[in-house]
């Protein structure tokens, strides 16, 4: 029986389908196995019913996403968080927990009510409904979606890179941006997965694969302090695509610290 | 009171939706409805630095990332008074043109293409067109290509930066970018002959030349400048882009609309070969000679035919622009000769014009004000499928839903993007 798998866009840039869509050619090899029988943005017949794998790009800003994203799980078998904008909230979500939402969205669209909907201050879908894998990236790797994939359709578990980027330096035998050339690196507290490209080039990481599984924080203030930073700088820095999650470390971090501090 | 619906269009970038109503064979309303969630972009983008908004800029839109990275780039480095290189400034031309193609071939082999006919996707299309098809998918293949080598991933690469590149492409990636190249551009022609045969409707061809503006490329054909050219024969600065794209806010869209003098107008590559369609050279501009005609300047449909003009023309720039670069050196990155200042800068994003304006003030960003070329488009789309909409009905013709996505299909909307172009004052 061939797996039932729709694809599904809600706020973000569809990098993460684009992503599918330019690996046709791979794609194209899974259609013994699946039939995607929804993905609006590359075909017009989209089926909506009973599916076994649904993979959700993209944050929750609006009613209508919220009505949409609960609606699909209820018909799916597995949901799949695809791109750090479904996983983590997306760039739109770096403001988390500094409040003053409805003064941003009045700056940007005046006092013009628009009626097609009513948005929010973004969110990842698992604030929502029950998602079982995520995978991250800014957008994601087609290597990793296709293996996520091979696996799912197999009945096994995808399994991400429990570790940072870091380790995907050192297998590049790239120089380290933080001690040897003093950038603002976010490799170590960043989930690995995109092959380290970005320092591969000389760029330092912005972390856009999201927080790594006990991501270091304190430490990384501690080595961007020295480089020069405020502490209102870093934290910007980590919240930039960590969105909710890094959001909840920091509190964690703060808390922590608060804690020490009173002893 | 007929409502002609469709909640939400299949085969575009984001989420939008069509509501005509008709009331006695009169069409009385048309709207393009966008439900693009708002991500409120500018707002993230003040009290960033000029580097972190290069982080941010492109995540707007995946089709068009680098040019969004590109028109921000222009627009910090004028106010922060950088001056690149001449081999910045090819890396730069050579990634751009790596998206123009990478967009324009998505949007013609696998968004477009299939409404000509009368397919749902392309998959079906396959077995009666695998001629047309497969060749399509590896110039879009070798636009993802050179996008990668020349920004370091296909959708938000990081290497270009502000002042120049973390790393360059090596002499042996050049020359396998011009040696894919050449191989492409005996399908490409055979492509453009096709596309020469296909009849195309003409339910949505207007009774007047619409309005068109894009950037002044110079001498030759292009898509990077600082004037802008108006089918009314003006020529404009793009700081003055506030009065030419006259933003306002519509209640049933998060994105933006923009009039020029009370008139709609359209961006993107029919307005770039209305415009400068005489500049362009070899054999673009033969099969430009061969198959340009009036209809051009009233049916957004032939959107299909610029573009793939736009693709003949870009793989041979790109071997060109090869050959060019190969003799420089690797310049370091160009540090600025001031932290504070405010400019615009402007490229031709595959859809059209795109604005991006900053105030810096040390380093960190005061104001951001971006406009894309989606959101200059959508008035002209609503008043495309009225005229769509006029013409069928007049013919008596029923189901009418396929052909009025199949119009804004045309103009290649990235919804995306033109939910997020604002302005913004701290």
């Amino acid at each position: 029986m061939k797996k039932k798998i729709g694809i599904y866009g809600f706020t973000g840039c569809s990098g993460d389908q684009l992503t599918i869509i330019h690996s046709e050619d791979k794609l194209i090899s899974f259609f013994d196995r699946i039939e995607i029988v929804s993905f609006s943005m590359a075909k017009s017949d989209n089926e909506e019913g009973e599916l076994d794998i649904a993979f959700i790009e993209g944050s929750i800003t609006t009613e209508e996403q919220k009505k949409r994203i609960i609606e699909i799980r209820k018909r799916t078998g597995i949901m799949v968080g695809i791109g750090s904008c479904a996983c983590f909230g997306g760039i739109q979500s770096m403001k988390l927990g500094e409040g003053g939402y409805r003064k941003r969205f009045e700056e940007v669209y005046g006092k013009t009510k628009i009626t097609i909907d009513t948005a929010f201050e973004s969110l990842p879908i698992n604030e929502f409904v029950k998602v079982d894998y995520c995978i991250p990236g800014c957008p994601i790797s087609a290597k990793q979606f296709f293996s996520c994939l091979t696996k799912l359709i197999n009945d096994f578990r995808p399994v991400l890179y429990p570790f940072s980027v870091c380790t995907e330096c050192k297998w590049r035998e790239n120089l380290c941006l933080l001690t040897d050339k003093n950038l603002p690196c976010l490799g170590p507290v960043t989930r690995a997965g995109c092959g380290a490209v970005c320092p591969e080039h000389g760029i330092p990481c912005v972390g856009c694969w999201g927080p790594v599984d006990e991501a270091n924080v304190g430490y990384e203030f501690k080595l961007l302090l020295k480089q020069g930073f405020s502490r209102k700088e870093i934290r910007k820095k980590f919240k930039m695509f960590g969105g909710k999650t890094a959001e909840e470390l920091l509190r964690t971090l703060i808390a922590e610290k608060k804690k020490i501090k009173e002893s | 009171m007929k409502k002609i619906k469709i909640d939400l269009m299949s085969r575009i970038e984001g989420h939008g939706g069509i509501l005509v109503e008709v009331d006695k064979n009169e069409v009385k309303d048309v709207k393009v409805n966008i439900y693009e969630g708002p991500r409120l972009i500018e707002q993230l983008l003040i009290g960033k630095d000029y580097n972190e908004c290069l982080n941010i800029v492109p995540r707007i839109c995946a089709i068009c990332t680098l040019s969004h990275r590109y028109a921000a780039t222009r627009a910090i480095e004028k106010c922060l008074g950088i001056s690149v290189k001449k081999k910045v400034s090819l890396m730069r031309e050579l990634m751009h043109l790596g998206e123009i193609i990478e967009s324009n071939s998505l949007h013609v082999f696998i968004l477009s293409l299939p409404d000509f006919f009368g397919y749902p996707s392309i998959t079906e299309m396959l077995q009666e067109h695998e001629d047309i098809i497969m060749p399509g998918l590896k110039v879009k293949e070798f636009a993802n290509f050179v996008m990668r080598k020349t920004s370091a991933r296909m959708i938000h690469g990081e290497n270009p930066v502000v002042g120049g590149f973390g790393k360059y492409a090596t002499d042996t990636e050049l020359n396998e970018i011009k040696r894919r190249s050449e191989e492409l551009i005996p399908h490409m022609i055979n492509i453009v002959e096709f596309f020469s045969t296909v009849k195309v409707p003409t339910f949505c061809q207007e009774e007047e030349d619409a309005t068109f503006m894009c950037l002044d490329s110079g001498k030759e054909f292009g898509f990077v400048g600082d004037k802008v050219l108006i089918s009314t024969g003006e020529k404009r600065d793009i700081e003055e882009y506030e009065k030419l794209t006259n933003e306002r806010v519509v209640s049933h869209s998060f994105a933006k609309r923009s009039k020029y003098r009370d008139k709609t107008f359209t961006v993107g590559a029919l307005a770039r070969i209305n415009l400068m369609g005489e500049r362009l050279t070899g054999e673009s501009s033969k099969y430009y000679r061969k198959m340009y005609n009036s209809k051009w300047k009233r049916n957004p449909l032939y959107n299909n035919h610029a573009q793939l003009l736009e693709i003949l023309f870009g793989i041979k720039k790109i071997a060109s622009i090869v050959d060019k670069i190969k003799h420089l050196k690797d310049p370091e990155i160009e540090k600025p000769k001031r932290k504070t200042g405010e400019a615009t800068g402007a490229v031709e994003a595959p859809r059209g014009i795109l604005y991006h304006h900053f105030a810096l003030k040390n380093g960190f960003i005061t104001k951001a004000d971006i406009v894309t070329p989606t959101e200059q488009n959508l008035d002209e789309m609503e008043k495309s499928l009225r005229t769509t909409t006029e013409t069928l009905l007049k013919d008596s013709k029923k189901d009418l839903e396929p052909k009025l996505e199949m119009v804004v299909r045309a103009y290649d909307p990235c919804i995306s993007c033109s939910a997020h172009m604002v302005k913004v004052i701290h």
